[in-house]
């Protein structure tokens, strides 16, 4: 990563700062759900859907045509249908999973981007969650006594449909869906998936130790923290840092103290951290180790982290994974009602609970190989088979809803090695891990085909997902362009490059500005702290003049134009929840997406510039790019569903009536 | 040493045998009941019972003393004095029970130790091997050999830790019944037995010493390692044994002093034990 590139900080980074700070303060008492699962009305019909995410209608279609997938080419054989799905606008995990929970749109959900922004601070803001801090506290010393509990609260408008499917007395199980932290209150299974944090509140912050000189990755600068290393007789002394203490006025990081035994010889280490003491060989992960950060004599929060031994010598290298919430004590609510989690880990042991818990920063960064991150996917993968098979075999009513992340991981990550125009591919890494996209396809294969033995004739299967996929070969720098088209102004236009959240921007000759994945805002008086565009005329005639330039202009390098469509938001989405949605929203062509810098407000020189980055695939484009996937055992009788269709067909399915906010239809014969 | 905990491993072996496969609970509590009876009766032997009679009588006493005349000062120090007084004899009168009884409940708990303390590996899963050496041996310069039986595998290559005089292997159970690990030192042979799988209540012996009197009373669960080599301890790190009531984990140890107690305030009057 360059400097330049570490002087700005990306979506990924972002992410991690925003839910560092709510988790920081949720920590000290989050909301808590009904502790008993719901009662149940005993129906005949019963529905499992398995979210796929990412998986792309257009690579389904060709391997399919190739015979590959037995289950899902049984599935069609025996009466199943299968369609593209359409996505989201912008078609965003967040949004789009928040599509099918509601059975809505953005403008009734109100996500609209990972990251929305604060109008009068001209900061991005995350979209999914925000916390609150006890309202009451009291000091002493240095001692901070919170009187209340905080909270952490879901933004997500608009009903989910197992609240819906709750009042009409129909049980759910809901494992792991994206948009659901924290859990909307259910007395459904339900267990919270993407934007679920680490401990320390972040994204996903990985420790690695070394004594190599070269590694360079900094805490705010791509999802892990290196820590010098040295060893010194055989041994490394180390810390792993956790959540801040919050019960401190200084709230200074706890740390848990470890040490590292190298035998002199062998390629082999003794740690010991807490009282645990566990051998790694070299490229040996461990299982699960529990660790507890003390806040003050009466108060622990308990993790839960594997560790890497990636090298003993010459040089030392030790990874640790980010620390999850601990599933039998989660200090912030990961699930309703809260006994689901502690159930599935007497069953299970230790579980991976952080939101995407496949560490693609640490891939990103070089710290973890291909390789080593396929080894540690697959144990995510491993483990979502063996619950999907626990919550399999106790399924007999009602509907099960069942995610999956790694089709989207191994996409983002190994996209390169499927397209050689594409500037991160690699001829001999292609050659090995050229097959890993199908592979995880053909996983989820074997996924369905234990759905499908459960299933019997009153049950309805569903595959879905919630876009597509394709290669992220350019980035666009909106800001900047915006800046060369004269529709913003820097204060200090020699300091273009170093700028970053818009802290060189001087807004009294701002017009429009770029904040999220796909999102453009018009720089509106009344709204915006400084606006200079006036609501109604004037501002509809500059959305348009930039709506019509963005869809006009080409990339000078491939000749080809860079975003298919610019969606006028108030033109595209219904419901009433616009307040934070963006002026205009980006359609990217294939292979074209926003850049690294541009998101949280950076400028940096050039418009285009090539993505180099192992994180190589991606999902920004405009939605009729890349459908998703629908496949039933049912005849689907709409050509094109949408996510929110599908909504509706779950709730029709139990002949549950669905709310009129709701914009989709049935589409199950 | 180990004639005595011979003994009294038999004992306990015995006593525990009909409820192997049961739930700990009850071989806990067959055990705190025949410990309370057996102390009750042991302190009945070994104690002035008249003087215990005597002092806890005169604190009666005094306690009624101080509520009767709560007005008057001097009276109520005078009777707070006389209750020190009576408390220190009525403690005195124990000492003499709990010197004769301390030694054997010492015993008996490190064998309930072995019962109750530790879980047996499961099959498939992994845990560590440590050897301890005396603290002049070097570990990198002593050829060291760990074979196994079947059921068990060496996991990993030895790491070797000079600073701490240890030896460390990981060791991986993969199929249940009685295991047994071999240390070759220099041409000796030390032997190490390892549980894997077994009935709720099964026998477990963590350490293996050749260590003192107190190692040895500590951990009675094997026989002392020879002498003539440069290992102190082989020891393997079982994971600690769940005991729980209505959800909520309790440490045997505790379990077994509330219900060790509660017997014995049951049985007092039955055995005409003044306590």
């Amino acid at each position: 990563m360059s400097e330049q590139k570490r002087a700005s900080l990306s979506r990924r980074e972002f992410m991690k700062a925003g839910i560092a700070a709510s988790a920081a303060l949720g920590l000290g008492g989050a909301a808590r759900f009904t502790p008993k699962v719901y009662g149940r009305a005993r129906s005949a019909k019963k529905m499992i859907i398995l979210g796929m995410d990412g998986m792309d209608h257009g690579l389904m279609t060709g391997w399919l045509a190739e015979g590959r997938f037995p289950t899902f080419q049984k599935l069609l054989r025996e009466g199943g249908d299968f369609r593209p799905l359409r996505t989201s606008l912008p078609p965003q995990s967040p949004v789009a999973w928040s599509n099918f929970i509601t059975g809505m749109d953005p403008g009734g959900h109100a996500i609209f981007d990972f990251i929305h922004r604060d109008p009068k601070a001209y900061f991005p803001i995350f979209s999914a969650a925000e916390t609150i801090g006890a309202r009451k506290s009291v000091r002493v010393g240095k001692t901070v006594i919170p009187l209340s509990g905080g909270q952490v609260r879901n933004l997500r408008k608009g009903k989910a449909f197992w609240q819906i499917l709750e009042e009409a007395d129909v049980p759910a199980t809901i494992f792991k869906i994206p948009s659901n932290y924290p859990p909307v209150p259910s007395r459904q299974r339900t267990l919270s998936g993407m934007n679920t944090p680490d401990l320390k509140g972040s994204y996903g912050i990985f420790n690695y130790y070394t004594n190599e000189t070269t590694a360079v990755i900094q805490e705010a600068g791509g999802g892990g923290r290196v820590h010098d290393a040295y060893v010194v007789g055989n041994r490394v002394e180390a810390e792993l840092p956790g959540p801040t203490n919050s019960f401190r006025t200084d709230a200074p990081e706890t740390t848990v103290p470890f040490q590292v035994f190298l035998d002199p010889a062998n390629a082999a280490a003794k740690v010991v951290i807490q009282g645990q003491e566990f051998i790694l060989k070299e490229r040996e992960w461990s299982g699960w180790k529990r660790v507890h950060f003390n806040l003050i004599p009466t108060q622990s929060i308990s993790g839960i982290c594997l560790f890497y031994l990636k090298e003993v010598r010459p040089k030392f290298k030790l990874y640790i994974s980010p620390v999850h919430i601990d599933p039998a004590r989660p200090a912030l609510p990961i699930s309703t009602p809260e006994s689901y989690a502690r159930e599935l880990e007497r069953r299970f042991g230790p579980f991976f609970t952080k939101g995407l818990p496949a560490d693609t920063s640490a891939l990103d960064n070089g710290v973890l190989d291909e390789e080593e991150f396929l080894e540690l996917d697959d144990m995510v993968l491993e483990e979502s088979m063996a619950m999907l098979e626990y919550e399999l075999a106790r399924f007999d009513e009602g509907l099960l809803f069942y995610y999956f992340s790694s089709t989207d991981q191994r996409q983002h990550m190994f996209w390169r090695f499927t397209d050689p125009t594409h500037p991160a591919y690699d001829g001999k890494l292609a050659a090995r891990y050229g097959d890993v996209i199908a592979g995880i396809y053909g996983d989820m294969d074997k996924a369905l085909e234990m759905a499908l033995r459960k299933a019997d004739k009153d049950t309805v299967v569903a595959v879905m997902s919630d876009h597509g996929f394709n290669a992220f070969r350019r980035g666009f720098n909106l800001n900047t362009w915006l800046l060369q088209a004269g529709y913003h102004r820097l204060a200090k236009p020699w300091k273009q490059e170093e700028s970053s959240l818009f802290d060189n921007t001087d807004w009294s000759k701002s017009r429009a500005y770029g904040v999220g994945l796909n999102g453009l805002y018009i720089n509106e008086s009344g709204r915006e702290r400084d606006g200079i565009v006036a609501a109604g005329p004037d501002k509809d005639n500059l959305v348009r003049e930039i709506a019509q330039k963005l869809e006009a202009l080409t990339d000078p390098k491939t000749g080809e134009r860079a975003i298919l469509k610019a969606f006028v938001a108030k033109d595209v989405y219904r419901g009433r929840n616009l307040e934070m949605a963006p002026d205009i929203v980006l359609g990217f062509n294939r292979g074209y997406r926003i850049s690294w810098q541009s998101p949280l407000g950076g400028f940096p020189r050039e418009v285009f510039e090539d993505n180099t980055q192992r994180w190589s695939g991606d999902h920004m484009s405009s939605p009729e790019v890349l459908p998703g996937i629908l496949l039933a055992n049912r005849k689907i009788a709409a050509e094109t569903p949408a996510l929110y269709d599908l909504t509706a067909t779950a709730l029709s399915v139990f002949g549950v009536e669905k709310p009129k906010e709701m914009i989709g239809e049935n589409v199950l014969e | 040493m180990g004639i005595v905990n011979l003994v009294f491993g038999r004992v306990v072996d015995i006593v525990l045998l009909p409820f192997r496969g049961a739930s700990p609970w009850f071989g806990l509590a067959t055990v705190s009941l025949l410990t309370a009876l057996l102390m009750l009766e042991v302190y009945k032997l070994t104690s002035n019972q008249a003087a215990i009679r005597r002092a806890k009588d005169r604190i009666k006493a005094h306690l009624l003393e101080l509520r009767l005349f709560q007005d008057s000062m001097r009276v109520t120090l005078r009777a707070q004095a006389a209750i020190l007084k009576a408390n220190l004899s009525y403690l005195t009168a124990n000492l003499k029970p709990l010197l004769v009884m301390i030694v054997p409940l010492f015993l008996i708990l490190a064998q309930l130790g072995l019962w109750f303390d530790r879980a047996p590996l499961r099959p498939g899963e992994e845990t560590l091997v440590k050897v301890g050496l005396e603290e002049n041996a070097d570990p990198v310069s002593i050829p060291m050999e760990l074979e196994t039986s079947s059921g068990l595998e060496i996991a990993s290559p030895a790491v070797r830790i000079p600073d701490e005089h240890e030896v460390a292997w990981r060791l991986k159970a993969t199929a249940a019944g009685p295991g047994r690990l071999t240390l070759r030192v220099g041409g000796l042979t030390l032997v190490k037995s390892v549980a894997v799988g077994g009935k709720s209540l099964t026998k477990v012996s963590p350490l293996a010493s050749r260590g003192s009197l107190w190692k040895q009373a500590l951990y009675p669960g094997e026989r002392a390692l020879p002498a003539g080599t440069p290992v102190r301890s082989i020891e393997i790190l079982y994971p600690a044994k769940n005991l729980s009531i209505f959800g909520l984990r309790v440490h045997w140890l505790v379990a077994y002093l509330i219900l060790s107690i509660a017997f014995g305030l049951a049985f007092k009057g039955v055995l005409k034990v003044e306590v």
